[in-house]
């Protein structure tokens, strides 16, 4: 950045203003940080934390005829004992298991695209495209593509394969939402790496291949380990990203169903605010979902944290 | 030498594919915009017989995209306003003037960050309710600005750490007040960083569908992405029309990603570097 030429196109501007009653200045500018800060402040204790504090509360009341009245752990159980809120949980599971996968494959890109594979400037520009895309744009686009007598399922044909119920199969369901997730966000994910490969020490992979390194090699000896902190923010905005950011898709795409199979914690907040008129309940499992969230971020900062010690 | 050659070469045929893979869904949704209901239930992937815009007219009258897209603009803009204003005065104090609490403050407006809104979104919907605002045009503004300035005033309190205090110490001791400072060095120094928050603020809240379910129930009052959800319904034997309304709905989007590419990319790594 011009650091220079800025200092000085600002002097000019301000020379002109010089001199005026220090004294009471001084009084009115002990006060200015934080009247700097206050419209934010105000801002994100009423609309976020006194939220937070406000909905743990809730937890612990009834809905309906019980509403404000305290019933301890009540809402906890119907939780628990809802299959469909267990599903939900199951499905957070099965997102954990498949994060892997999403972290691997924006990695894998990155690493060929910045080992300059023919055609690298390009895909940078294109890979990133979907992830500017609303959700519901994406959800919708694949509504189309993925229905049981669309296009994909023609294609498919054409070469002997399906044809698949992607979102109708209870069992296919799932995995379809993430895998139109992971296509509309890896895009993100992509360029953090390439920011990651920026600080790369690039001398070290030239050493690694003047030693005949295979490129599998080079991955592992070379880029994991110089990554790991990028890798480590990778994981944990995948994760947040899968936990909170597939509503729109969800929504459109499936409605939670066939038979609830797609039901995340945060559809099934929404259904059971905004449908069912149980705001207690849903305030429970958005306690819950809170610190599923604060475990695997934890989880994984200490996990990759170990790992990274070790090399 | 010449295997290593082959090796990139391998590679680079699945990733040009995937690259098609990731423009194809958006080019076919073009293409049956632009077909009659017709000539979709006949053959999908035909290119369209012209271009034709009945389709993205219905969509925008008929549907009452164009009514959606008002709401959009009004309280995107008003959203992003408030949020690189607030954002960036937020910035200045944090990172350049030290006052008690400061750090404290720092700290608690980071862990603010990990607040999803599914979290807060029932008691959040109440204390709006409570104050009159739910329904409301700046009842939602409120809530978008609330949803992202955590995330605005990291990227700009690390944005203005860069600025040199030299700056700062030769303005004041040219006679500008913490004000001055703020409006004549800090807003102009911060166009490019204001200029990246700003842009990834205006896709989060364009994109967004579930704040605004919460905050807008009725359906005059829909954002362009709750209106495309209800177009779904509407027009479920009219997919060229339900296409067109996606693209109706996708294009601002587009054209901002067309022209302001490297700014989205410094605002997310903006992020992963610094934190």
């Amino acid at each position: 950045m011009p650091i220079g030429s800025s200092t000085l196109s600002v002097r000019p501007d301000t020379a002109r203003r010089t001199g005026n009653g220090k004294p009471r200045r001084a009084r009115a500018e002990r006060f200015a940080p934080y009247i700097l800060v206050a419209p934010a402040v105000l801002i994100i204790v009423a609309l976020r934390l006194y939220p937070l504090v406000r909905g743990v509360n809730f937890s612990f009341t009834g809905d309906g005829v019980l509403n404000g009245q305290l019933v301890g752990l009540d809402n906890y159980m119907t939780l628990f004992d809802d299959p469909l809120f267990r599903q939900a949980m199951r499905n957070v599971a099965l997102l954990v298991l498949l994060l892997p996968v999403a972290v691997a494959i924006p990695g894998l890109l990155a690493t060929f695209i910045y080992l300059r594979v023919p055609g690298h400037r390009l895909y940078r520009v294109v890979y990133f495209f979907p992830a500017v895309l609303s959700p519901v744009i994406v959800g919708a686009i694949f509504n189309l593509l993925l229905a049981y007598g669309g296009p994909f399922n023609t294609l498919l044909g054409a070469i002997g394969l399906g044809p698949v119920d992607w979102l109708g199969d209870r069992r296919v369901a799932m995995f379809t939402v993430v895998g139109v997730h992971v296509w509309a966000t890896f895009g993100m994910a992509l360029v953090v790496f390439l920011a990651g490969f920026a600080t790369l020490n690039s001398s070290l992979l030239d050493a690694a291949r003047v030693d005949g390194a295979s490129l599998a090699q080079e991955i592992w000896h070379v880029i994991i380990p110089g990554l790991a902190r990028t890798i480590q923010f990778v994981f944990v905005t995948t994760m947040i990203g899968m936990l909170t950011a597939m509503f729109g898709l969800l929504f459109v795409m499936t409605n939670g169903g066939p038979e609830g199979s797609t039901y995340l914690p945060e559809y099934y907040i929404w259904i059971q605010q905004g449908q069912m008129n149980r705001p207690a309940l849903a305030s429970a499992a958005s306690a819950v979902l809170f610190v599923v969230m604060l475990v695997v971020g934890l989880l994984q900062i200490s996990v990759l944290r170990r790992s990274g010690r070790e090399d | 030498m010449s295997g290593v050659r082959a090796g990139r070469w391998l590679i680079a045929v699945p990733m040009a594919i995937l690259a098609l893979a990731t423009i194809y869904p958006l080019v076919f949704t073009t293409n049956v915009a632009m077909k009659t209901r017709h000539e979709y239930i006949l053959d999908r992937f035909s290119p369209a017989g012209a271009l034709r815009w009945e389709n993205v007219a219905s969509a925008w009258g008929n549907a009452g995209m164009a009514g959606y897209f008002v709401n959009s603009l009004i309280v995107v803009s008003c959203a992003v306003a408030l949020l690189l204003l607030f954002g960036s005065m937020a910035g200045f104090a944090l990172s350049k003037l030290r006052f008690r609490g400061s750090r404290l403050l720092f700290l608690g407006i980071l862990a603010a960050l990990f607040i999803p809104f599914q979290v807060i979104m029932v008691p959040l919907a109440r204390t709006m309710a409570d104050a009159g605002l739910i329904d409301t045009y700046p009842g939602l503004v409120l809530a978008y600005v609330a949803q992202f300035l955590p995330f605005t005033i990291f990227l700009m309190t690390s944005f203005y750490a860069g600025i040199p205090d030299e700056i700062i110490d030769a303005a004041r001791i040219d006679g500008n007040t913490l004000y001055g400072v703020y409006r004549r060095i800090m807003l102009p120094m911060g166009t490019p960083a204001l200029l990246s928050v700003g842009i990834l603020n205006t896709l989060f809240c364009w994109n967004d569908v579930l704040i605004s379910l919460v905050m807008m129930p009725s359906a005059e009052n829909r954002t362009l992405m709750v209106g495309v959800t209800a177009l779904r319904g509407q027009y479920s034997d009219d997919i060229p029309t339900f296409a067109a309304g996606v693209l109706i709905a996708a294009l601002p989007v587009l054209l901002i990603y067309l022209f302001f590419q490297r700014q989205i990319a410094d605002g997310i790594t903006a992020g992963s570097t610094k934190g």
